[in-house]
């Protein structure tokens, strides 16, 4: 349970004790808001309840798009600071150390995912009619939004963190969390507009199938990568 | 207990630790010496599991650090040549963080004790963020001897501490000497190395260049003695003909002189000295064995093997 000690450590002590990450998650929180402020008029039918679905989906995802740039920034910190050395010094895994640094990033974002997804839900409500978007937005489509939200974290997570591993400075690594960022907005407004076509259940859980897999080949990657010996020479 | 064997580390092209071999035993303090660059930060990182050997292998208390490398390193406190601490946490809950990582058993019992075992039991609350460099220092002193470890690798572990500090850890590190540790120190003051190693090994770019007993490596040549005295140069000088030895001048204050001569048996070379002295109506006030300092043998060891 080492992992939940570094995990841990991360929540209690980085992440809602740093400035700039609070600051970026909450634009990522106002957003989502926005859109649904903009949104005038829900039409009735399918093509509305899709709307919803896509507004509700957006306040998780936007959150979740933090968690990348967070992971990116905790672990090149913990580079530079050399606080990774003793850390290394630890009889702990080099898996527990991954492992740890991902739990420390998704917990907190899951949990600003499930807060703006409420926050969007009664927002929505007030805006639209409770019916009307209790209608569209049933318990399972939620839970569905936010088992994507938890996959998409731990595949673009560990992705960032197998280059945050690699690479030297700080500033490469928020370029490739950008990158990833950008790549993931590109892949989730096609699978958006996809969505809008084929209306029923079935890309969201094809989208769900395609994480699973990214999933387990990146965290396997993340565990070959990331060879601790060898972490050190890279700072 | 530590055994380094033929260990190389490559980075890229440069071998920044090239075929290296020797040991420390338990109860035993060795320096590790060299220039900036030479590769003690690597060999202690290797040792402690932190860096992968290129070739070789180290075994610390008989495991291969390339076979068990968490074995090794709960074996191993590990003071980094920076301290590198978690800014935003308070000391105690910093130590105890660690304490946990190693498994100690009660954790936040232990952080107390090394706080106040290293004078730090008043800002047990406070950020580490807000310690002063020398504070920060004996953070991580005390963060290596978190699982009270059989083997201390020491990078610099005196650097930015105030002189009185500088002498309690020299005796700290004695005392843990006394308890059966095997220590590695690794240092640029070779003044500290020469009061507290009992042998030293020496780095030149990645290579062990000599290894030896501190007293070993100090006493190099014939032993030289000197001898102060009020009187007469010449008269001394013959004086010291009669006793068979070959005095040179060796300064002069406060109206005393003094002569150096060399020999190999001190016992008694130096009573006929002395005698025939005294017998010349010289009045001596000091004969004293002229010792090469750590320093000066370092520093002849260098200019050796850039020959
Ligand atoms: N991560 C790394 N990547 C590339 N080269 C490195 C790395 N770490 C060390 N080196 C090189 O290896 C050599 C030995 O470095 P090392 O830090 O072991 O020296 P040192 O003896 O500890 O020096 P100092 O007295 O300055 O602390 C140096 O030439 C250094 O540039
Ligand atoms: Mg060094």
């Amino acid at each position: 349970m080492k992992w939940w000690l570094i995990a841990w450590r991360e929540i209690r002590w980085e992440v809602f004790l740093d400035r700039a990450s609070l600051l970026r998650m909450s634009i990522f929180i106002v957003i989502p808001m926005l859109f649904i402020f903009s949104n005038r008029r829900i039409p009735l039918g399918t093509g509305g309840d899709l709307t919803l679905v896509a507004l509700a989906a957006q306040s998780v995802f936007f959150p979740a798009l933090s968690g990348v740039a967070l992971i990116a920034a905790t672990f090149t910190a913990e580079k530079e600071n050399g606080t990774l050395v003793p850390l290394l010094a630890a009889p702990i895994r080099d898996f527990d150390i991954v492992l740890g640094k991902l739990v420390g990033m998704v917990v907190p974002v899951m949990l600003t995912c499930a807060v703006t997804l409420a926050a969007a839900y009664a927002l929505a409500s007030f805006r639209y009619g409770a019916p009307r978007v209790a209608s569209a937005l049933g318990p399972e489509v939620l839970y569905a939004i936010l088992v994507l939200a938890f996959l998409y974290l731990i595949t673009t997570g560990s992705i960032t963190m197998i280059v945050a591993a690699r690479v030297r400075s700080s500033r490469a690594a928020q370029q490739v969390a950008g990158l990833v960022i950008a790549l993931s907005v590109f892949v989730l407004g096609g699978l958006g507009f996809v969505a809008s076509q084929v209306a029923e259940g079935w890309p969201l859980v094809a989208v769900g199938a395609l994480l699973v897999l990214f999933d387990l080949v990146a965290l396997e990657i993340a565990r070959r990568v990331w060879q601790r010996g060898e972490v050190i020479a890279r700072i | 207990m530590i055994e380094v064997r033929d260990v190389t580390r490559q980075f890229g092209a440069l071998a920044a630790l090239s075929h290296a071999s020797f040991t420390v035993e338990p109860g035993e303090i060795v320096a590790l010496l060299g220039p900036n660059g030479a590769g003690k930060t690597t060999a202690s990182r290797i040792i402690g599991g932190i860096l992968a050997p290129s070739d070789g292998d180290v075994l610390v208390d008989g495991i291969s650090v390339r076979a068990d490398a968490n074995a090794v390193r709960a074996r191993c406190g590990f003071v980094t040549d920076q301290p590198s601490l978690y800014e935003r946490m308070p000391l105690r809950r910093y130590l105890g963080f660690f304490a946990r990582l190693y498994e100690v058993s009660d954790p936040d019992d232990r952080a107390l004790e090394l706080a106040k075992v290293l004078g730090l039991d008043d800002v047990l609350d406070t950020r580490l963020g807000a310690f002063s460099r020398g504070m920060r220092q004996k953070v991580a002193i005390a963060r290596a001897l978190v699982h009270d470890p059989p083997v201390l690798l020491l990078d610099e572990p005196a650097t930015a501490l105030d002189p009185e500090m500088a002498k309690t850890l020299r005796s700290f590190i004695v005392s843990l000497r006394a308890r059966h540790r095997a220590i590695l120190l690794t240092t640029h003051d070779l003044d500290e190395a020469q009061r507290i190693a009992d042998r030293v090994v020496v780095l030149y770019r990645g290579r062990v260049v000599r290894v030896g007993a501190t007293n070993e490596i100090r006493a190099v040549g014939q032993p030289r003695y000197t001898v102060t005295f009020a009187g007469d140069a010449a008269m001394a000088l013959s004086a010291l003909a009669k006793a068979g030895v070959r005095g040179e001048p060796a300064g002069a204050s406060d109206g005393l002189l003094a002569l150096r001569f060399a020999t190999d048996d001190p016992r008694t070379t130096n009573t006929a000295v002395l005698r025939s002295l005294l017998d010349a109506d010289i009045r001596v006030v000091t004969l004293a064995a002229e010792e090469r300092s750590l320093e000066e043998a370092y520093m002849a060891i260098l200019a050796d093997v850039r020959t």
